[in-house]
């Protein structure tokens, strides 16, 4: 194992590009400077971690990757990546996917503005710092794909902290779909730190959907940035299943006048899961509009936190945004936060949110049982129901049956342990 | 033979509020009553208390077929073959009536039938367009009452409860769901129908027709009684049995609307 140290960084990794060079600079700084985030910090409210980084090291090379799994979709293009390395990379049509360091550095001159600031907090900087070779999407101007490209990240050597890291360009006028699937074996400790950032162009559109289905002794800390221009168009969906600490840290900024952001997500905890979703939502020029839809439960003795932040900057006026966040509470040892926030400083601007914390509803059991469903089976439906306004919500529906069945089995399992 | 429903000195109470006094009701099988009563008289707290609604209390005896009610839970009622369309049926994001015909379809021993009846039903009543929609989601007034008339057609009871499933109906809406009950009716059913309008029995032959003031049934009748009350109003009853709640202020009144 190599440790986060910086004779350790590996060479291989260094690219031409100039600003890549900076932030890995800065974040090796960075890294030596931050120490691990506490709760105290309004970001981490919620939250305590129980390892330093420092003591942690990269897997010397990728393990073998995992067989393909529920959340296996075609994609017209594929790459996968192992223990934070890009192991495989198959092309697609009108679609560069190539691993950053192989990337013509004209592709990547509009990411910079997406990076994710080195000195976010100890986990970028250790991502820029110690990460390995990046992976790049890139559409051309004006490209339209004609299905998700499809990458696989996955951590497999138990022990090992890995550090993927995805770019994704979608030039003007282009149309880009992208699935992520995150995963890692049930048996053994992992704990990784993905990070995606995305560039979406003037009037281009990213269909993006990330799907955490982590082994459940795996710690994730996502952190994840979109920038949109003008008219550019993000739908987002995000499910989080998987992980003893699922965390994704997001941004997007909304830069360009007339963008849209549509975010939808789902998560589901159980035994003693972490879900902590943090979201900052940037309306940063005007005639914007935003709109985050969140559903999640818990069960057992697993907590989920949701923290959002819509912030309206003064010249963004004309701005439609809106914040969603509903929580099942499913057993007494259960328990979710749900803060939404509003920092507004135009004054034309339509904004909301609305946010609810609660167990299943009595008049819904009440109303089905007197259908002739028993209880258990009530319950059920009422929780599929639940979660099915977010999953027909999701931009990739070829996704919908294998997350609605991770959702419900997880109930249904609960339910037959007499669990809930 | 046992009745289709046999109600001996029922009493509901919400909290510390008694709302049904001693009710009594008997409807037999092949048959068709009419319940009408001043807003807040506990009309729909007798489906509740039928039904097993939690936070109700009840004392006394509600068979259906003979068999006590009264202790069970809902669903067991259920599948002691009571129904009921509901005054204001819940909504329930996310399932469409398919899913939940299926869910029970699954459940029980007769799901094919279930299943039979649910695409006889859906023709015959014109339903199919609320099978793939969320069961209540933004269904209008009528299009609800419509829906909950077409599941008590799948689900077939012993006994079908229908309280106020006139109330925001067209005029032809009105007609069909009458038509829905009319051909509802059989030998092995008993109907009870709640309604505050005469409207609904110009295509309905009801047997009796009771008028339930203050949480206990105080008058019944041959189909005439409806008309009558259709004239006087209920103001001579409630003068002689009592305000819709003991003691009911204003604001008791309002919520029973
Ligand atoms: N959950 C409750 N808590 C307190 N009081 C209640 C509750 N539900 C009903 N009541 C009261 O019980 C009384 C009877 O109500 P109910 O809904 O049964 O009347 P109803 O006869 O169906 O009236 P309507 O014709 O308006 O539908 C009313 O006074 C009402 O305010
Ligand atoms: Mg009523």
């Amino acid at each position: 194992m190599r440790p986060l140290t910086v004779d350790s960084v590996d060479a291989r990794a260094d690219s031409e590009i100039p600003w890549l060079t900076d932030l890995r600079r800065q974040g090796l700084e960075a890294f030596q400077r931050l120490p691990m985030p506490t709760s105290v910090e309004e970001e981490w409210r919620y939250i305590d971690l129980d390892f330093d980084l420092a003591d942690l090291g990269l897997a010397d090379k990728p393990g073998a990757p995992m067989t393909p799994g529920p959340y296996d979709v075609d994609g017209l293009g594929r790459a996968t990546i192992v223990d934070g390395s890009v192991v495989v990379v198959e092309p697609a049509d009108g679609i560069t996917i190539s691993r950053i360091a192989d990337a013509d550095p004209l592709l990547l001159a509009g990411a910079a503005d997406a990076a994710i600031p080195a000195d976010l907090d100890r986990f970028s900087a250790a991502s820029y710092g110690f990460g390995g070779d990046g992976l790049m999407v890139h559409a051309a101007q004006g490209s339209v794909a004609s299905g998700p490209v499809v990458v696989d990240v996955q951590a497999v050597t138990p022990g090992t902290l890995s550090l993927p890291r995805i770019v994704l360009v979608a030039e003007r006028q282009s149309e880009l779909s992208v699935i992520i699937l995150y995963r890692s074996p049930d048996e053994g400790v992992f704990h990784v730190v993905p990070h995606l950032q995305a560039t979406v162009g003037d009037n281009a559109r990213l269909k993006l959907t990330t799907v955490q289905a982590w082994g459940t002794d795996t710690t994730a800390i996502g952190q994840q940035r979109v920038v949109l221009g003008r008219d550019a168009h993000l739908h987002h969906g995000e499910a989080g299943i998987g992980a003893a600490l699922g965390r994704l840290h997001f941004f997007v900024d909304i830069d360009g006048p007339g963008a849209h952001s549509e975010i939808t997500g789902l998560y589901f905890g159980e035994a003693d899961q972490v879900l902590d979703y943090r979201a900052f939502i940037n309306h940063r020029a005007p005639h914007t509009t935003s709109n985050m839809f969140l559903k999640g439960a818990v069960e057992d003795a697993s907590h989920s936190v949701f923290t959002g932040l819509i912030r309206i900057e003064a010249e963004a006026q004309r701005v439609n945004a809106y914040q969603t966040n509903r929580n099942l509470v499913l057993s007494d040892e259960a328990g979710a936060e749900s803060v939404p926030n509003l920092e507004i400083l135009a004054n034309d601007v339509k904004c909301g949110h609305a946010s609810t914390v609660g167990p299943l509803d009595a008049d819904q059991r009440y109303y089905l049982m007197s259908r002739g469903l028993d209880r258990l089976h009530a319950d059920r439906l009422q929780v599929r129901g639940f979660f099915e306004e977010a999953i027909a919500r999701l931009p990739h529906q070829q996704l919908a049956d294998p997350i609605r069945a991770a959702v419900n089995e997880k109930y249904v399992r609960a339910q037959d342990e007499g669990r809930t | 033979m046992s009745l289709a429903l046999e109600v001996r000195n029922l009493r509901a109470s919400i909290g510390s509020i008694e709302i049904l006094r001693g009710l009594d009701l008997e409807v037999g099988f092949g048959e068709l009553h009419v319940l009408m009563g001043p807003n807040g008289s506990g009309k729909s707290t007798l489906c509740h208390a039928l039904m097993g609604k939690p936070g109700y209390s009840t004392t006394g005896s509600a068979l259906v077929a003979g068999r006590e009610l009264l202790g069970e839970d809902v669903e067991t009622r259920a599948r002691m073959g009571l129904s009921e369309a509901f005054q204001y049926p819940t909504e329930i994001p996310g399932i469409t009536l398919r899913d939940l015909f299926e869910e029970l379809a699954d459940q029980r021993d007769d799901g094919d039938a279930i299943r039979a009846r649910v695409s006889e039903a859906a023709d015959r009543l014109d339903a199919t367009r609320f099978l793939d929609r969320p069961v209540n989601g933004g269904l209008s007034g009528g299009e609800k009452k419509r829906s909950e008339i077409f599941q008590l057609a799948v689900l077939a009871p012993s006994v079908a409860v229908l309280d106020e499933i006139d109330s925001g109906l067209d005029v032809d809406a009105v007609r069909e769901v009458a038509e829905a009950v009319e051909r509802m009716r059989g030998p092995d059913i008993g109907v009870l129908l709640i309604t505050h309008y005469n409207r609904i029995l110009q295509y309905l032959k009801p047997d009796r027709v009771h008028v339930m003031v203050a949480g206990a049934i105080v008058q019944s009748g041959g189909p005439e009684l409806a008309e009558e009350l259709e004239e006087r109003g209920y103001t001579d009853l409630v003068a002689e049995f009592g305000g819709p709640t003991p003691d009911a202020g204003e604001d008791d009144f309002l919520a029973g609307l």
